[in-house]
C-alpha cells in the first residue's frame, strides 16, 4: 500500500505513519460526523439506554433500581427451558436460512447476470419478495399454511403428494419451525441476489477475458475470479443478513408467535414478551441484550471463515 | 452485595405481600362488604362531578370491536359528546396485539392518548400511570349500581380505582343444531363429561367441535382456564405467591381433556383468534367457544347457518361452572393535561341511555359492568344470545383465585395454562401428562418466586 | 463444459451449478439447448417458487368472499372475480394516504441516509486515522441492539422533540438502522476499488475530496443503487416505529394502516388485505426493475480500462 514515500532518519514506517494520521484524520472524522450526529442521537442514546434498563429491575412506567446482573442470572438459571431453547431455535433459524439464502442467492445472482429475453422484469419480479412489506407477506404466508384453507396442501394432496389434509404446517413443532425457515428464504434471497449481482458488476471484464484467453474453464473462472471478488461483497452481506436474522421479530410474531407451546419461541420475541405485555423491561432488555455476545462470536466465526488469504 | 440488596428488597416485598394478600383474602370473603363498603367510605357526601373544558383535545385508545358497526357507534356517541362540550375528540382503535406495545411506549415515555382502553390487569402493571378515579366510578356505582366482580378485580388496585370499567365480552359455545341434531345430541352438554361424549358422536359427522390451545389472544384463555378451575385446579393459591398448579385437580382437568381429545374433541395447537370463526363459517366444524361473533355474522353477513346456530353456555366441572371473558376498562392517564375532560367523557359515555344504545348495536358482543346493565334489552331481543348473558356471572380472571397482580399478567401472557394443556393433547390426546404439568409449574415459580 | 446440475425448486437442496461464466453484454456462445437447461431451466424454477405466493394473492384479491372459503373446486382459479376489494380498499380506506406517506419516509430517509453512509463509507474504508477502526466497530455493533428494545427509549426522544404522529419522527428514526447498513455495503465497495486509481489522481495534485468525488464514487455507483435499493426496501418495511410514533390514520403508513383497519382481531378481511399486500409491493418492484437495469449499464460504461 504505498503512500508517503520519503523515508527519514526515524524508522520510515513511522514516519509514513504519523504522516497519514496527521493528514487523514481532520478529513476522516468530518466526513463521519453526519453519521455520528445522527445515530448519536436516535441510537447511541436509546441503546445505552437499553443497556441500563437490562441491569435494573425496571418495570414499565417505573425506574428500577440497579441490580446488577439480576436479570441475566434470572433467565440463565430458569430452568423451564424456554430461555435455552429460545437460544437453540435463534441459532437453528438464523444458521439453517443463511446457508439456504448464501447458496440460493448466488445461483440467483449468476443467473440474474445472463442475457436473457424481459431480463428486466424478471429481475424486478425475483425481488419482490424483498420488497413487499414484512408483515403483508407473512399474512399472506399465513394464509397459504391457513389450518383451514392451506393452498399448499391443497396442491400437494391434489398432486397426490401428502394424504389429506396434508401437513399441519403451523401446529406441529418441526413444520413451524419449517414454516418459519421457508418464509425467511424466500424473503430473504433476493437480498443476497442483488448483493451478489452488483459485486459482479464492479468485476472487472477483462479478468475474465485474460482467463479465457489462457485456457481456464468456466468453473475455474468461477472459482478464481468471481468468488474471490464478491469476497468483501459477501462478508458485509453475511454480517448484515446474520445479524437482522438473529434479530428477526415481525415474521416469527405474525407467523406463530413462539406456538406450538414454544417450539418456534425466538429470543427476540421472548424478549418482547417478557418486556412489553409482561410489562418487566428491565427483563426483556437483558434477554435482548443477550443476543449481543452471541452475536460477536458468530460474527468473529464469519470473519474469520472469509478472512484474506494473505 | 446485591444478595444483601436483595434480601432487603424481599423484606419488603414480603410486607407488601401480606398487605395486598390481607386485601385479596378480605375481597374473597367478604365480597359483598366490601363492594358495599365503597360508596359508604366515600362518606363525603357530594362526589365531585368532573367538568370538561371547552376547547380541550382528548384522545383515546382502544381495541377494535370485532363488531365494526360497534365501533362506529361508540365514536359517533364520543362526537356527539364533544361537539356539545367543545372538545375534539379523536378514537384510535388498533388489534390486541398493537395495542400492547403502544401502551407500553405511551407510559414508558409519560405521554401519549389521554384515556386508553386496559385489558385484562394492564391497570396492575401500569398502576402509577393511571390516575385514581375512585371518585367517578362512585358516582357510576350510585347510577348503575354493584360493577361486576371481575371488573373490579381488575380495575381496583390496593383499595384504588385505577380504571373505569367499560364492558365485558362474553365468550360461549356456538354450535351447529342440525349437525348435533343428526349425531343424536339434544342439546349441547352441560357438564365437560357430557362434553366428551357429544364429542365422540360428533365425530361421526366429521364435524367436530374444535377448539385452539395454542397462543390465541383470547380464546387460549377463554377455554383452558375454565377447564382448570371446573376441576379445582389453579396456578397460584389465593395469596398471590405460592404456585399451586402441580396439584390432583390440575391432573384431573388435564385427563378429562385427553379424554375429551382421544374421544373426539378436536386441539389445534395453530389457531389464533380468527380461525375458530373461520372454520366454522366454512361449515368444518360444529361447535366452538368465541364471543358472540361468529352467530353475529351469521346473523348479519353471511346468513349461511343462522338458523341452525345456537350458543350455550360454559359446562361444569365437579368443582363448579368457571367462565372467563374478555374484560375491558378504561384508564385516564396521568399525563393527560386534560384529566378532567375526559372523565367527564367516560361517565357520559357510561350513561345507561347511551350505553345500551351502543351494546344493542354491538348485537349481543357486549355486556355492561354493572348491575343495572344486566338486564340489557339487546338480550332480550334475542333468544339465542341469552348463553352470552349467561356467562357473565360464573365468569373469572386469569391467575383466580390470586388477585390479578403483574406476577399473573406475566402468567397469562406467556400461555402456560395454555401451553400445558397443549403439550399433554398432543399426539392425538396422549401427551405426558407429568412433564406437561412440571413444565407448567417451573415456568410459574420463575415467575412468581422472581424478586 | 457447459454442465448444469439442475436446481430444485429452489427449497432445500439446491445444487449450486458447477459452471457459470458471469458475462456483462455478451451472448453466452452455447448451443439453445444449452442455454435452455443451464439458465431458462433454472430461472424458470426460481420464478415460480417466488412468485407463487403473489400469484396466489392477486386471486384473492380478486375472488368474492364465497369463492375465498370454498374449497371443493381448485382455489388456484378465480371463477368470478371482483374489484370490490380494491375499490373498497381505495376508496373506503386511506389507503392511498398510507402510500403516499411510506414513499415519503422511504425516499427522504434513503437520501438521508446515503448521504450519511457514502462519507462515512469512505472515510472507514479509504482513510486511514486514529479511531476508524473503532468508530466503524461501534457503528457495527450498535446495530446488534434490536428496535424491540430501542423503541421503548426512543419514544422519549420523540416526545422531547415533538415529533409523535409526524413523518418526520420515522424519516429520522429510520437512518439509525439504515445507515449502519449502508455504510458497511458501501465500505465492501469502496475497498473493492484499486487503489491505483485514486493515487493516479492524488499524485496528478487532486486533493483527497476530488478525488473521493471525481473518482471512488462513481466507480462505487452500482453499490450506492444497490445500497439505495435497501434502504428503501427496509424504510418501506418497518413497522414497529410506524406503530409507535403515528397515531391518525391519515399519517400512517402501509404496513400499520393495512393491519389495523384490515383485521379486526376475529376476522381478517383476506380479499382486501391481500390486494393491500399487491399494491404496496408491485409497483415498487416495477420502478426497481428500471433502476436494477440501470446500474448494470453505467457498470458497462464505467468499467475499468486497463
Amino acid at each position: 500500500m504505498g503512500t508517503a514515500t520519503r523515508a527519514d532518519a526515524v524508522p520510515a514506517w513511522h514516519q509514513r505513519r504519523v504522516r497519514i494520521y496527521d493528514r487523514e484524520a481532520p478529513l476522516g472524522y468530518f466526513l463521519l460526523l453526519p453519521t455520528l450526529v445522527v445515530l448519536g442521537i436516535f441510537l447511541l442514546y436509546p441503546f445505552l439506554f437499553g443497556i441500563w434498563l437490562s441491569i435494573t429491575d425496571s418495570e414499565l412506567g417505573n425506574v428500577g433500581k440497579f441490580i446488577g446482573l439480576g436479570n441475566y442470572r434470572f433467565e440463565f438459571r430458569n430452568t423451564d427451558g424456554v430461555f435455552y431453547g429460545a437460544v437453540i431455535n435463534t441459532f437453528l433459524y438464523t444458521g439453517v436460512t443463511t446457508v439456504f439464502k448464501l447458496s440460493l442467492g448466488l445461483v440467483m445472482a449468476l443467473l440474474l447476470n445472463q442475457i436473457f429475453p424481459f431480463r428486466r422484469f424478471v429481475r424486478a419480479a425475483l425481488l419482490l419478495p424483498y420488497i413487499i412489506p414484512t408483515v403483508l407477506s407473512y399474512e399472506a404466508w399465513r394464509w397459504m399454511f391457513d389450518p383451514t384453507f392451506s393452498v399448499i396442501n391443497w396442491l400437494l394432496v391434489n398432486t397426490h403428494l401428502v394424504h389429506y389434509p396434508g401437513p399441519n404446517w403451523l401446529g406441529v413443532p418441526a413444520n413451524a419451525m419449517a414454516a418459519l425457515m421457508i418464509v425467511n428464504v424466500w424473503r430473504g434471497t433476493p437480498f443476497y441476489a442483488i448483493s451478489f449481482l452488483a459485486g459482479m458488476q464492479v468485476i472487472p471484464v477483462d479478468l475474465y477475458e485474460a482467463a479465457r484467453v489462457d485456457g481456464a474453464s468456466r468453473r475455474q473462472q468461477f472459482i478464481n475470479i468471481t468468488l474471490p471478488l464478491l469476497r468483501p461483497v459477501l462478508l458485509v452481506v453475511l454480517l448484515l443478513s446474520t445479524i437482522l436474522t438473529f434479530a428477526d421479530f415481525q415474521g416469527p410474531f405474525v407467523l406463530t408467535n413462539g406456538a406450538p407451546y414454544n417450539s418456534t419461541q425466538l429470543l427476540s420475541i421472548w424478549a418482547y414478551q417478557w418486556g412489553i405485555p409482561g410489562g418487566a423491561i428491565g427483563l426483556g432488555a437483558a434477554i435482548s441484550l443477550v443476543l449481543f455476545p452471541l452475536l460477536t462470536i458468530v460474527v468473529a466465526v464469519v470473519l474469520f471463515m472469509l478472512r484474506r488469504p494473505e | 452485595m446485591p444478595r444483601a440488596k436483595k434480601r432487603a428488597k424481599s423484606g419488603w416485598s414480603r410486607r407488601k405481600f401480606l398487605q395486598t394478600a390481607g386485601v385479596a383474602v378480605a375481597t374473597m370473603a367478604f365480597p359483598e362488604i366490601l363492594i358495599s363498603c365503597g360508596p359508604q367510605s366515600n362518606s363525603t357526601p357530594t362526589a365531585t362531578i368532573p367538568k370538561p373544558r371547552k376547547g380541550a383535545s382528548i384522545r383515546l385508545l382502544q381495541w377494535t370491536s370485532f363488531v365494526k358497526p360497534a365501533d362506529a357507534e361508540f365514536k359517533r356517541q364520543a362526537a356527539e359528546w364533544g361537539d356539545a362540550n367543545g372538545v375534539t375528540v379523536a378514537i384510535e382503535t388498533v388489534t390486541g396485539d398493537q395495542l400492547q406495545p403502544k401502551t407500553a411506549a405511551a407510559v414508558e415515555a409519560s405521554s401519549g392518548p389521554d384515556i386508553i382502553q386496559m385489558q385484562y390487569g394492564w391497570p396492575q402493571l401500569y398502576t402509577d400511570s393511571c390516575l385514581d378515579v375512585s371518585n367517578e366510578v362512585n358516582i357510576l356505582i350510585g347510577k348503575l349500581g354493584k360493577p361486576d366482580p371481575v371488573n373490579e378485580a381488575f380495575c381496583k388496585v390496593n383499595g384504588t380505582w385505577r380504571a373505569i370499567p367499560y364492558t365485558v365480552v362474553p365468550n360461549a359455545w356456538t354450535y351447529r343444531t342440525d349437525y348435533f341434531q343428526q349425531a343424536g345430541v339434544s342439546s349441547f352438554p352441560t357438564t365437560w363429561d357430557e362434553l366428551t361424549a357429544a364429542a365422540a358422536k360428533l365425530k361421526t359427522t366429521s364435524k367436530p367441535i374444535s377448539q385452539t390451545d395454542g397462543h390465541a389472544y383470547g380464546d387460549s384463555l377463554t377455554m383452558w382456564n375454565p377447564v382448570l378451575w371446573g376441576f379445582g385446579g389453579k396456578e397460584v393459591n389465593a395469596d398471590g405467591k405460592t404456585v399451586a398448579i402441580n396439584s390432583k385437580e390440575t391432573r384431573d382437568a388435564i385427563k378429562w381433556a385427553q379424554g375429551a381429545v382421544q374421544a373426539g374433541f378436536v386441539v389445534h395447537p395453530e389457531w389464533l383468534d380468527p380461525d375458530n370463526n373461520q372454520a366454522y363459517h366454512a361449515n368444518r366444524i360444529s361447535g366452538t367457544l368465541n364471543g358472540a361473533s361468529i352467530y353475529i355474522r351469521e346473523k348479519i353477513e353471511f346468513h349461511k347457518y343462522t338458523d341452525v346456530t345456537n350458543n350455550a353456555p360454559m359446562p361444569s366441572g365437579p368443582k363448579g361452572t368457571f367462565a372467563m371473558n374478555l374484560i375491558f376498562n378504561h384508564a385516564v392517564m396521568k399525563w393527560s393535561p386534560d384529566a378532567e375532560t375526559a372523565k367527564a367523557m367516560l361517565l357520559a359515555l357510561m350513561e345507561k341511555d347511551q350505553y345500551q344504545k351502543w351494546t344493542m348495536i354491538a348485537a349481543g358482543y357486549n355486556a355492561g359492568p354493572f348491575e343495572s346493565l344486566h338486564n340489557d334489552p339487546v338480550f332480550a331481543s334475542d333468544p339465542k344470545l341469552k348463553a352470552f348473558q349467561d356467562v357473565v356471572a360464573p365468569g373469572k380472571w386469569p391467575g383466580w383465585p390470586a388477585m390479578p397482580s403483574k406476577k399473573t399478567a406475566q402468567a397469562q401472557t406467556q400461555y402456560i395454562v395454555a401451553d400445558m394443556f397443549a403439550k399433554a393433547l398432543a399426539n392425538g390426546g396422549t401427551g405426558d401428562i407429568e412433564a406437561a404439568i412440571s413444565a407448567a409449574e417451573t415456568s410459574l415459580k420463575a415467575i412468581f418466586e422472581r424478586p | 463444459m457447459a454442465v448444469q446440475s439442475t436446481t430444485q425448486s429452489g427449497r432445500p437442496g439446491a445444487l449450486r451449478p458447477k459452471v457459470r461464466k458471469p458475462r456483462i453484454g455478451r451472448v453466452i456462445g452455447d448451443s439453445p439447448a444449452g442455454r435452455v437447461i443451464r439458465i431458462y431451466v433454472p430461472l424458470l424454477l426460481f420464478l415460480v417458487v417466488t412468485l407463487f405466493p403473489f400469484y396466489w394473492m392477486a386471486i384473492t384479491s380478486f375472488k368474492s368472499a364465497s369463492e375465498l372459503f370454498d374449497f371443493s373446486v381448485s382455489p388456484l382459479w378465480v371463477r368470478d372475480p371482483t374489484l370490490a376489494w380494491y375499490q373498497h380498499l381505495l376508496t373506503q380506506t386511506n389507503f392511498p394516504h398510507w402510500a403516499l406517506n411510506t414513499a415519503i419516509v422511504a425516499i427522504v430517509s434513503t437520501l438521508i441516509s446515503l448521504f450519511c453512509s457514502v462519507l462515512a463509507g469512505y472515510s472507514l474504508a479509504r482513510l486511514r486515522y486514529r479511531g476508524a477502526d473503532s468508530i466503524g466497530w461501534g457503528i457495527f455493533v450498535t446495530y446488534l441492539v434490536p428496535p424491540t428494545l430501542l423503541f421503548l427509549p426512543l419514544t422519549f426522544v420523540i416526545r422531547e422533540l415533538h415529533l409523535f404522529n409526524n413523518l418526520w419522527a420515522l424519516i429520522l428514526t429510520y437512518p439509525t438502522f439504515l445507515i449502519p447498513f449502508c455504510t458497511w455495503m458501501l465500505m465492501g465497495f469502496f475497498k473493492g476499488i484499486p487503489h491505483e486509481l485514486e493515487e493516479a489522481a492524488l499524485v496528478d495534485g487532486a486533493t483527497r475530496i476530488q478525488a473521493m468525488l471525481r473518482i471512488a464514487i462513481p466507480l462505487a455507483v452500482p453499490g450506492i443503487l444497490a445500497a439505495a435499493l435497501f434502504a428503501f426496501t427496509l424504510s418501506w418495511n418497518e413497522f414497529l416505529y410506524a406503530l409507535i410514533f403515528m397515531n391518525d390514520s391519515l399519517v400512517k403508513t402501509i404496513p400499520v394502516g393495512v393491519t389495523q383497519e384490515l383485521i379486526h382481531g376475529d376476522e381478517f378481511f383476506w380479499g382486501e388485505l391481500m390486494a393491500a399486500a399487491l399494491l404496496g409491493s408491485v409497483p415498487v418492484a416495477v420502478l426497481y426493475s428500471f433502476f436494477v437495469d440501470y446500474f448494470v449499464a453505467g457498470m458497462t460504461a464505467g468499467a475499468v480500462k486497463g
